[in-house]
């Protein structure tokens, strides 16, 4: 799994809600931007991404276009975790490929709920 | 489109507060003026008007936030994780003012969190709208609106 989020509080936060919430992930890998997703998605193995929207360098929507266009990545599901939005502006991103979108604040059960919706386990993912 | 109220800042900073971070505040309707370092973050946005928040705090509140916020005890990492933490805080604020100020069918944009501290805040020239919540450590934390007019 890949947590893409300029903050370093959020990507811990999303670490221990993963923990908290039961899924089995061997590894977690962390990404500042989305230019430093795009370099370990090319390094690793991806089953998921969970990507902020508002970042430097390259914000989530720049990501999941460069994903989507990507022939080794567009099968690699990615879940918009951002701040709440403007309705238009999550279809925009829906549109652009990600699968699913999580507002922040959330509770481990909800991302829980949309890992298990979009990998269909709750455990077992080795990346 | 409704004025920007302090019942409005204090509900969202409280909210905010106890869904991300499980502290529970109350509103201070009076707060002290700030005494040593207060760390200070801005953020801008961009809907039907224009403006920024402001989040004004002591670096041990956000030592109290970043410690809820990640589950660990106070202490060294807490201190570290202080000024990210209220960085995060306030984008997550950030968002949930435009959707409940503006309005979820309202195109809106935020800025990206930016922080510093010093021994007093800077002055918010064009401030709105203020509201403080004091947690129970007694730490204080003002949410301030600046809203541009047009």
């Amino acid at each position: 799994m890949l947590v893409v989020d300029d903050s370093p509080v959020t990507r811990k936060m999303v670490r221990r809600a993963l923990g908290l919430c039961g899924l089995e992930v061997a590894q977690v890998h962390e990404a500042g931007d989305g230019a430093e997703a795009l370099d370990q998605l090319g390094r690793h193995h991806i089953d998921l991404v969970l990507a902020d929207i508002n970042m430097p360098v390259m914000n989530g929507i720049e990501l999941v276009e460069r994903m989507s266009s990507d022939p080794d990545l567009c099968g690699v599901p990615v879940v918009i975790v951002a701040t709440p939005m403007s309705q238009d502006r999550v279809e925009h991103v829906l549109d652009r490929g990600a699968r699913a979108y999580l507002a922040k604040p959330f509770r481990p059960e909800a991302l829980r709920d949309v890992v298990v919706q979009i990998l269909g386990t709750a455990g077992g993912s080795d990346a | 489109m409704p004025e920007p109220t302090v019942d409005l800042l204090t509900d969202i900073l409280g909210t905010v507060l106890q869904e991300s971070a499980f502290i529970f505040a109350e509103p201070d309707p009076e707060p002290e003026a700030w005494e040593g370092e207060v760390l200070t973050a801005r953020i801008a946005f961009e809907s039907t008007q224009g403006g920024s928040l402001r989040l004004v705090t002591s670096p041990r509140a956000a030592a109290e936030v970043a410690a809820n916020m990640l589950g660990i005890d106070p202490g060294a990492e807490a201190d570290a994780n202080g000024q990210a933490a209220i960085s995060e805080l306030l984008n997550v604020l950030g968002g949930a003012f435009l959707t409940r100020f503006f309005g979820a069918a309202v195109p809106s944009q935020l800025g990206l969190p930016a922080t510093s501290v010093g021994t007093s805040p800077e002055p918010a020239p064009h401030r709105t709208c203020a509201a403080a919540v004091r947690l129970e450590s007694g730490e204080a934390i003002v949410l301030e609106l600046d809203l541009e007019t047009r």
